[in-house]
């Protein structure tokens, strides 16, 4: 059956942080349910549908933020107390607006998760994790990396409290009581927790979690160890994972798994035969998904997903179909009660226009007194700086409330900005000068009206370091610039992961000094991505990094007045001892440094590039042939006459050439790399090798495996 | 009139009406030379097409893209009303009547070879080709508008709150408080440049008080590399006043939209100050001493029944003066040099109306007198000019162009000579072949062969001739054009069709002296 949903959209409230709407259970004789959401500016909003009109059940006044907004209730009774997490107090509300409930909790900063399990409160800010029962502090856990979502496996399956956190560092930390039970590894930073099917499956023990790359997974977990189930990686570069719910859309008795992305995709996944959800319906809204749930909402009787967006657009996929077949009637009503709606917004926007104008004189008056200060307004900026695996580059995802009008992006590294399809801004690149004001790069993206969301792409090289800052101006009166910053640190292309091949030959870079462990620390948070800014508890640790374009890899380990770290590139080596001996002088710290390199690495890491740069080599080559035997084979008719190898770069002709766009200037960056690699593992030697690059070029071009290894040992 | 980038595309339209698309991404409707609308993308314009898609009896402009969009644009207002996408980059947009069933539909077709057709819509739709959901973005779009509006609201409000504690605190700068009476200046002036700098026009921004302005963004067009330019000091370099060089590439007057980022050191939010300041047309002009520089040879005199006074408003508006000139007595000079190549302009007027403006440069006299006829609202005016070096040129030109039209008769009788000589060897050679004279057949091709290679040869230089000839006319014709626009109206459009006659009749001397003083006749 082919499911084919129909937009609604029925309120918008201020900007919501992520998992800040639910719908309320149904009550009593009607069938619609109620919709709940929290914003930032700290309004609890309940609102129901009648005859297409929003009705609000209540709201409350302005406070701080709200970061979360759950239901909860007595166990097996009906989940419809409204409990919702506000700088580092919980409030609670009955369903009809009545606060039972303000609990200013022990955290010092403020919530960040939160999950509600019967009389248990499971609470986290960004690094620690507390459990209250029926408000009382019992237990405690300080977690290594942020943390992005709580969750509870359901008590009455598994009989015990099982917490689940889902940190930063790509783990889910099991908790038992106040002490780690076990960490699951998962292929990205996770970002949020369900539990499957609503009820964490059969077992109670199934979650699902949603990555900020985009990949989906379900694991159960049992009392001793993890079991995966089954994993969706993110194909088609989607965003990443805000939201998750489990609703029976389809009415197939069959729960779908609704999943909502922080780029406004928002998918409906179903469990066909398999065990393994398949890809049912997609539907793309224009700014990120901050929750999702399913439910019946706006008409009795049509089920509907609804979810609350990153503006605070309350939108609901209905079953309802949008053209009703009953007569013309019905239709007419239908348009009527647009039309109405229509001229009474228009009505609200003269009165508000008129207000305004007002204000906007005043503010003028304003500005011809001495005394008068005049602020600038503050706008919510949600941005997201992540670097993608696939193609080691960096996308920076920038969204604000109201339209964008511009953005400037400058950078005082040597960066390059790639174009996305997805964004319709005019790019305009500025000249820049490095001298004596540091800039490398200059653009102006010029957005196209109703642009709230702009995505950028960004390559950098590793070894250069700096700063990239984006002036976001929006459309808004006013006018005003926020100016944001994100880091391009030394290692820029390295990733996190769990673990590393020891059997490599590895070069070592040993560190030795009066600094204390925070500080090496700071310098390690400094070099390389992905690290806890927290100086982790205990007196060492071991992080493991992968290089994204060259799956080489990097073990730092570290405590008090020592650190080691092995890798089997030189050029990371190299990177690493002249940015961490320039930290530790401008901290007056006397380092030793020594190093110990593995002739062997050189060839393996040569080995290593090898496969890709002929690989990369040889796609240059067939995308450089397309053209021609396309022509071939225009002018004979067939390709009956070609070589076998011809006539298959003819066949793949599509996919070679979109392989070949994905990635531009792949091989430039792949000679630059075998460079560094050259130069470095000569630096290391105390020798200059820099006039023997040109030949070096050269013999790349030949690309001999052999060759090149040979050249990289005799040229000394 | 003139546009910022290449022209690429035209498309008749309503009326006097016509649509453009240049080679940066814009497409726009003008009608006569007034512009109704453009619109700008990040994608190219492939083609354009004029179409009534809505049975309003108006063409749309159809406008088909590099990413595969198509969209039909209103052409008075440029608003999208219908639009289509493909999965690969729009080749051309056609119509005609492809079915044969007596319609005329608009046929869209992609590089990947996909071709699609649209009917016009009917009546009863009155228009709105866009889905049944239109109603929904009506409402969304209203909402967005009221949300705006309560931000802006919001905003002032918090403003007058913010005014309630009015001592500035340290806290206050990073979140951008300003003083309310902060104002922007700005001013534009003549650099003569320095040694590591080349002159310019100087464009100088600054604060009224302690604020310093983080980044500058002017958006103009026509005088940067893309559209826009940026400056954006390093932190230590941070002041509250920044200076921007400009060096216009033509004589146009340009609109400067400046956008300045205002606050503290360690602000995170600025106040942007948004003005617009227009570049005078002959910015690129200093005033210097008249006596310093040499009077070019070169002129153009006109007399203008208007008051000199009125005359120097146009020169102080027009150029970049340090401070406004006046008019005092009738024998009135001013002297220019230009910041690009250091030519000078001399601007006299004497008593009794009669001005004469001095330089060698042709176009920019020309740029002068229209500029000033249309300050002045002049509707005729007929001048006598003398550009000798110009002329001198302009000579050569024509002696090469009647040069190039003899050497091409030339190639051309040469060329039917050696295919008539072809026609005879080949008959030979064959002849010789079937005659199983095997050696003088060899003769006879060998040299076809050399033949052949001369033919080839001569068909290079009738190739070059050719585009040199086409080159040369090029600037025959622009010269009577440039001659036209040192006159307004009638006298004008009679020098450029005086001019062609000349041409025709091949009367150098004539045409010389139409240049100089307007008419064939004296």
């Amino acid at each position: 059956m082919e499911l084919s949903l129909a937009r609604v959209d029925y309120l918008q409230v201020g900007v919501t942080a992520q998992k800040t709407m639910r719908l309320l259970p149904a009550s009593g004789r009607a069938a619609t349910q109620k919709v709940v959401v929290g914003d930032q500016d700290g309004v609890v909003t309940c609102f129901g549908m009648k005859k297409g009109e929003p009705v609000p059940v209540f709201k409350t006044l302005p406070g701080q933020k709200i970061a979360r907004l759950e239901l909860g209730g007595a166990l097996n009774t009906p989940q419809e107390k409204i409990f919702v997490a506000t700088g580092s107090e919980v409030r609670g509300f009955t369903k009809r607006g009545k606060q039972f409930l303000s609990f200013e909790t022990n955290l010092t900063e403020n919530i960040k998760a939160m999950h509600i399990s019967g009389a248990d409160l499971f609470l986290c800010a960004s690094y620690i994790y507390n459990h209250y029962c029926d408000c009382k502090d019992k237990h405690y856990y300080l977690s290594g990396d942020k943390i992005n979502d709580v969750l509870c496996l359901p008590v009455d399956k598994v009989n015990s409290i099982t917490p689940v956190l889902a940190c930063q560092d790509r783990l889910l930390r099991v908790l038992q009581g106040s002490d780690l039970l076990y960490e699951v590894e998962v292929p990205g930073p996770p970002t949020v927790l369900a539990l499957n099917n609503g009820n964490g499956g059969d077992s109670g023990e199934e979650i699902v979690y949603g990555t900020s790359d985009g990949k989906l997974g379900l694991t159960q977990i049992t009392a001793s160890a993890p079991v995966h189930k089954w994993e969706i990686g993110n194909e088609k570069k989607r965003g990443g994972i805000l939201c998750i719910d489990s609703f029976d859309i389809v009415g197939d008795g069959v729960k779908e798994l609704l999943v909502g992305r922080d780029d406004g995709v928002l998918e409906i996944y179903s469990f066909e035969s398999v065990d393994e959800p398949v890809l049912r319906y997609d539907y793309a809204l224009s700014e990120s998904i901050a929750s999702v749930q399913g439910g019946c909402v706006g008409k009795d009787g049509y089920d509907e997903v609804l979810a609350s967006t990153y503006s605070g657009w309350l939108t609901g996929l209905t079953t309802e179909p949008v053209h009703r077949e009953g007569g013309s009637g019905e239709e007419l009503k239908l348009s009527q009660e647009m039309q109405s709606k229509i001229s009474s917004l228009r009505n609200e926007l003269e009165h508000l226009q008129m207000k305004v104008l007002q204000e906007r004189e005043k503010y003028q008056q304003s500005s011809q007194s001495s005394t008068a200060v005049s602020s600038v307004p503050a706008f919510s900026v949600n941005d997201k700086f992540t670097l993608n695996k696939d193609d080691a580059s960096y996308s920076l995802i920038l969204e604000v409330q109201t339209a964008i009008d511009n953005v400037l992006v400058q950078s005082d590294v040597p960066i390059d900005l790639l174009d996305v399809d997805k964004n319709s801004a005019v790019v305009s690149f500025s000249s820049c000068d490095s001298e004596p004001n540091s800039n490398f790069l200059l653009a102006t993206y010029r957005c196209q009206a109703n642009t709230t969301r702009l995505e950028l792409k960004i390559r950098s090289i590793e070894g250069q370091y700096g700063t990239l800052q984006a002036y976001v101006t929006p459309r808004i009166q006013p006018k005003t610039c926020q100016v944001h910053q994100y880091q391009i640190k030394p290692l820029s292309l390295h990733q996190r992961t769990h673990s590393i091949d020891h059997d490599r030959p590895m070069n070592t870079l040993m560190l030795k000094g009066q600094f204390s462990f925070a500080e090496i620390h700071s310098w390690v948070v400094f070099c390389l991505p992905e690290v806890p800014e927290k100086t982790p508890a205990g007196d060492s640790v071991t992080f493991y990094f992968q290089n994204t374009f060259l799956g080489t890899q990097l073990e730092s380990s570290y405590r008090k007045g020592e650190g080691c770290f092995k890798s089997d590139n030189i050029s990371t080596i190299s990177i690493l001892k002249d940015v961490l001996s320039k930290e530790a002088t401008k901290r007056k710290i006397n380092l030793n440094i020594s190093y110990d390199i593995n002739e062997e690495s050189v060839r393996h890491t040569l080995k290593l590039i090898h496969p890709k740069l002929e690989y990369q080599q040889l796609l240059a080559k067939k995308v450089h042939l397309i053209d021609a035997l396309r022509e071939l084979q225009v002018h004979e008719g067939n390709v009956d006459f070609l070589l076998p190898k011809y006539r298959s770069i003819l066949e793949e002709a599509d996919q070679l050439l979109e392989e070949y766009k994905k990635q531009p200037a792949h091989l430039e960056r792949l000679y630059g790399m075998i460079t560094d690699l050259f130069i470095d593992k000569f630096k290391f030697k105390g020798t200059n090798v820099k006039t023997k690059v040109p030949l070096l070029l050269e013999m790349l071009d030949g690309c001999e495996q052999d060759g090149l290894i040979a050249f990289f040992e005799a040229a000394a | 009139m003139s546009e910022t980038e290449t022209v690429t595309a035209l498309s008749p339209m309503y009326g006097s009406r016509f649509g453009y698309a240049l080679s940066n991404g814009t497409v726009g409707v003008y009608d006569k030379t007034a512009r109704y609308w453009r619109i700008k993308s990040k994608n190219h314009a492939m083609s354009i097409h004029a179409f009534d898609l809505n049975s309003d009896g108006v063409c749309e402009l159809i406008t088909g893209w590099s990413n595969g969009k198509v969209d039909a644009r209103s052409d008075r207002t440029g608003e999208v009303i219908f639009k289509d996408n493909f999965a690969s980059s729009i080749a051309g947009v056609v119509e005609g009547d492809y079915r044969m069933d007596g319609s005329t539909q608009l046929i869209c077709c992609s590089v990947d070879g996909e071709v699609r057709g649209y009917l016009p819509g009917g009546e009863e739709m009155k228009g709105n080709l866009m889905d049944t959901s239109a109603e929904q973005d009506l409402i969304r779009e209203l909402s967005q508008k009221k949300q705006n509006l309560l931000l802006e609201l919001r905003n002032y409000e918090e403003n007058a709150k913010a005014e309630q504690n009015t001592q500035l605190k340290e806290a206050d700068g990073q979140r951008g408080v300003i003083p309310a009476n902060t104002q922007l200046q700005t001013s534009l002036s003549v650099n003569l440049g320095s040694d590591s700098q080349s002159a310019h026009v100087e464009l100088c921004i600054s604060t009224t008080n302690d604020t310093i302005i983080r980044a500058v963004l002017i958006f103009a067009e026509g005088i940067f590399e893309g559209e826009s330019h940026v400056v954006h000091p390093s932190l230590q370099n941070l002041s509250g006043c920044v200076r921007v060089p400009l060096t216009p590439p033509k004589d146009v007057p340009v609109d400067l939209h400046i956008k300045a980022f205002v606050g503290y050191r360690n602000s995170t939010q600025f106040h942007v100050f948004e003005l617009t300041r227009q570049l005078p047309r002959f910015s690129m002009y200093a005033l210097s001493s008249p006596d310093s520089a040499t009077e070019p040879l070169s002129f153009v005199n006109c007399t203008m029944n208007e008051r000199p006074q009125r005359i120097v408003m146009w020169l102080n508006q027009s150029f970049l003066l340090p401070e406004d000139a006046e008019f005092q007595s009738a024998p009135f000079q001013v002297c220019f040099t230009s910041l690009r190549n250091a030519g000078q302009l001399f601007i006299k007027i004497k008593s009794g109306g009669e001005i004469s403006i001095s330089t060698d440069d042709i176009d920019l006299a020309g740029d002068i007198i229209q500029s000033m006829a249309s300050f002045l609202a002049i509707e005729d005016l007929q001048v006598e000019a003398d550009f000798p070096a110009y002329f001198e040129e302009l000579k050569k030109v024509l002696v090469k162009v009647d040069e190039h039209h003899s050497v091409n008769q030339r190639l051309t009788a040469d060329m039917a000579e050696h295919s008539n000589l072809i026609r005879s060897m080949l008959v030979q050679a064959e002849d010789a072949r079937l005659l199983g004279d095997m050696k003088n057949m060899k003769k006879r091709y060998i040299e076809l062969y050399d033949l052949n290679r001369d033919l080839i040869n001569q068909y290079k230089i009738r190739c070059n001739n050719h585009t040199e000839l086409l080159n040369n006319l090029k600037a025959v014709n622009q010269a009577i054009q440039r001659a036209g626009r040192l006159r307004v109206g009638k006298p004008k459009t009679q020098v450029i069709t005086a001019c062609r006659d000349a041409i025709r009749s091949n009367n150098f001397n004539v045409l010389f002296r139409i240049m100089r003083v307007g008419t064939a006749s004296s």
